[in-house]
């Protein structure tokens, strides 16, 4: 079997400039993707139906159902038609223009199809969703900073902990518009989850450094081998989820694992590299001034 | 015994590790059940599982409806006011509710549930009724809403619905909306079971002076009511009040004074002691819906010379006197006939169906799913560690950390849905995590010498997972309030899952290493 150690990374040979640039421009990159899809769609993130309206229908089907074959069925509002992988059933996605009712008895009409699943959301439920999930995504984040200020109760420290946390959910939301992956409810809750994630290898990282004696180079590389044992146990645990759940056909959890897998990735990074950078020059120069 | 009370975090562990098997799978143990009996469960366990596991229908929509708040209306009053109301608007006196102040101080509110009447048409109509409204808003009051929330209940138990759950719930500074979920069913059915309608009758029940005979003479049909007053205690008397439409009060008043109720009568019989109105043999006035006597009552003398004296017709009301004031909420509901107080409005709410075929292939699915995930935890914490003994306690704490999560919820009789199993997994994933925590402070800081060293390194690590945990759950906290769909679920699960982890199960697992560590 594998065995699997943390490997010691020689931060010496790296000044802070150099370590920080890279989750920083990351960053940057990530925040232009969220602008650019706000100056095209008006949102900074691609809204699933939960939070548009909408509704879905997942049949089993004898035939294949491409997306000109759903047209054919249920007409324009079709959206999307995605096959459970290995399986004989479809999802397929409409827009709020679709009757619930109608597409049902159409979708019961057709020849061999059988509705599994049906579900529709209003748009006026999925704006009240919009304003409800913007107030707890920012509840939570607030909540965590001022929980992350109480815990450490100096600047540098605190702050390295919000701007990771910031970056490791706008990183997976950036990745998400990119490969086209909507905002669902679901996803929601992987970020949010993140919240939590994120911050335990980043509170790790700083009660070795600031509360243990021993060096910082030292300190540090304790806190990453055991910081990363945690994360890279999460992300096999994420990824296998993501995978079995995509197979299975099981959207919810697939997208909390793909998200969070992406998260997590984007945690190792500005974990190890951001803030330990923020947390050295607070070590070495913040102190002192 | 002082192993035991050195241990006795792990001991705590066992304890709820065994109450979490009874809780599990002995039937009944969880309060509510019965032995025999699984409500939308499986028979293995006593787990409850939602829509997403078992199949079933969930529709979630706001209540149809215009609420005029500060009307200044007294408890005597609220009939007319509603009649005047309605006939200003041209709507059904029942799409109309007037409600007065509860206590000193407060105003009543006027309630209207027709989509057609704008909130100017409304504000008019109480203007010329001559009320001074402060405020109208949307929606409905959350009496309305509860009393919806229990028609609803009834009327989904009645139709052989196990396991179905009404909420009414409230989005803060929102809208609020009533959540139904119904196992085994499509929404279309659930829409069609919530639009049924019961049928009410009023028998006239007396005995044929000359021959002997019982005649059961029907006097009252569902459309001769005008209004059925809500469920009221009047001088320590649970009764329900019923106004008789103008065009049946005079028939109706005949009717009773031809059957000889003029003077009165006194009945003798109750409506729980029989099936149908064929077997009263009693002078009674009995109301049934769908057959079955609801109400059996004798006449008031002077109810009696009312219909004698053709006033009735006058002032076509009377009340239906029960026993209890459940028995009143009952009759109320019954003289409904099952009519929901107000509309549903389905198009602006949201509906998801799931067939049972479906469902079980998410359950499945879905513990294969967290199987490989647990495994997958497992590989990378052996790999990492390379020792058993630190793995495989490891693995076998957070599993039992989910098998307690698992008893606690068999024991709320929490129904089981796709975003508390993602739960579970989450929960999975800060266990190991903080057990990493505790296994690296104390096995890679050199030799723990004596139990003085092991405390002192484990208190450190717990620090680290205190707040981590601390965390999470002011992460999720805003979720467990905000009806976004199951996420409320998924945070409870999590916020439950952390705590059971920090208070109980990583504890322990500092015993179980420092039994390891001491002994080497």
């Amino acid at each position: 079997m594998v065995a699997f150690e943390v490997p010691e990374v020689d931060y010496t040979q790296y000044s802070n400039r150099q370590l920080i640039a890279v989750p920083l421009a990351v960053l940057v990159v990530a925040l232009g993707v969220l602008a650019v899809t706000f100056v095209m769609t008006g949102s900074p993130v691609a809204l699933g139906n939960d939070f548009t309206g909408g509704a879905e229908l997942t049949v089993q089907s004898s035939e294949p159902i491409s997306q000109q074959r759903a047209t054919d069925i249920f007409g324009d509002s079709v959206v999307s038609v995605q096959q459970v992988s290995g399986q004989d059933q479809y999802i397929i996605t409409f827009d709020d223009s679709a009757e619930i009712d109608t597409i049902t008895t159409q979708a019961e009409e057709a020849d061999g199809l059988t509705v599994l699943q049906s579900g529709s959301t209003s748009p006026v439920f999925g704006q009240d969703n919009q304003r409800l999930t913007v107030i707890a995504v920012g509840v939570a984040f607030l909540g965590m900073s001022l929980l992350a200020f109480a815990l450490f109760r100096t600047f540098v420290p605190s702050i390295a902990i919000v701007i990771s946390a910031f970056s490791d959910i706008v990183i997976p939301v950036a990745i998400m518009n990119l490969v086209g992956i909507k905002l669902s409810l679901g996803t929601v809750a992987a970020l949010l989850m993140l919240i939590g994630y994120s911050v335990d290898s980043d509170i790790l990282l700083n009660n070795h450094v600031l509360r243990r004696s021993g060096g910082f180079y030292e300190s540090t590389y304790r806190a990453m081998r055991t910081g990363v044992t945690m994360t890279v146990t999460s992300i096999a645990a994420m990824t296998v989820m993501a995978i079995a759940a995509t197979l299975f056909g099981i959207e919810l959890m697939a997208s909390i694992g793909i998200v969070l897998v992406l998260g997590l990735t984007a945690d190792l990074m500005n974990t190890y590299m951001l803030n330990v950078t923020l947390l050295r020059w607070y070590k070495y120069e913040g102190v002192s001034r | 015994m002082s192993a035991l009370r050195d241990n006795w975090r792990i001991v705590v562990l066992v304890v709820l590790l065994l109450a979490s098997t009874v809780a599990l799978f002995v039937p009944g143990a969880p309060p509510g059940t019965a032995a025999n009996e699984s409500a939308g469960g499986e028979q293995l366990t006593n787990l409850q599982y939602g829509i997403d596991l078992s199949g079933g229908a969930r529709i979630q929509a706001p209540v149809v409806g215009m609420t005029a708040e500060g009307v200044n209306v007294s408890v005597t009053g609220e009939a007319d006011a509603q009649q005047a109301i309605a006939d200003r608007l041209g709507v059904d006196p029942l799409d109309v509710e007037v409600r007065a102040a509860q206590q000193r101080g407060q105003n009543g509110t006027v309630e209207v549930f027709d989509e057609n009447v704008t909130e100017a048409e409304f504000r008019t109509a109480l203007q010329e009724a001559g009320y001074q409204p402060s405020t109208i808003r949307e929606g409905v009051t959350p009496e309305t809403r509860q009393r919806m929330v229990t028609v609803i209940q009834d009327k989904i138990s009645t139709s052989a619905l196990s396991g179905g759950r009404v909420q009414d719930v409230n989005s803060p500074g929102g809208r609020n909306f009533i959540s139904i979920t119904a196992p085994g069913r499509d929404a279309e059915d659930l829409i069609e079971i919530l639009n049924e309608r019961g049928t009410v009758r009023v028998y006239a029940v007396y005995q044929n002076q000359s021959t002997g005979n019982w005649t059961r003479e029907q006097v009252l049909g569902q459309d001769d009511f005008r209004n059925i007053g809500n469920a009221q205690r009047v001088d320590g008397q649970p009764q329900v009040p019923v106004v008789v439409r103008d065009g049946a009060a005079e028939r109706f008043q005949d009717d009773m004074a031809g059957a000889g109720f003029g003077n009165g009568a006194s009945c003798g019989a109750g409506a729980s002691d029989h099936d149908s109105v064929e077997t009263i043999n009693a002078t009674c006035l009995v109301t049934t819906l769908n057959g079955q006597p609801v109400f059996v009552g004798g006449v008031e003398p002077s109810l009696g010379q009312s219909f004698a004296e053709g006033s009735f017709a006058t002032d076509p009301q009377f009340v239906m006197t029960t026993t209890s004031m459940q028995e009143a909420r009952d009759l109320q509901l019954s003289l409904q006939a099952g009519r929901l107080p107000a509309d549903l409005n389905f198009e602006n709410g949201n509906q998801n169906s799931l067939s049972p075929a479906l469902a079980d292939q998410f359950r499945t699915n879905s513990l294969i799913t967290g199987l490989l995930a647990v495994l997958a935890v497992s590989l990378v914490v052996y790999a990492r560690y390379r020792r058993r003994e630190v793995a495989l306690p490891m693995v076998v704490t957070a599993l039992s950390e989910v098998y307690i999560l698992l008893g606690f919820v068999a024991m709320a009789q929490y129904p089981l849905n796709l975003s508390h199993l993602a739960g579970f997994i989450a929960v999975i994933g800060t266990g190991v995590d903080d057990l990493i925590i505790i296994g690296d402070e104390i096995l890679q800081q050199g030799e723990v010498g004596t139990a003085r060293v092991f405390q002192s390194r484990f208190r450190k690590a717990f620090w680290v997972i205190g707040a981590a945990a601390a965390t999470t759950i002011v992460a999720m906290i805003p979720l467990v309030g905000f009806p976004l769909g199951d996420l409320s679920g998924f945070a409870i699960i999590t916020i439950v899952g952390v705590l059971i982890g920090v208070l109980i199960t990583r504890p322990a697992y500092g015993d179980i290493l420092r039994n390891l560590v001491l002994d080497e």
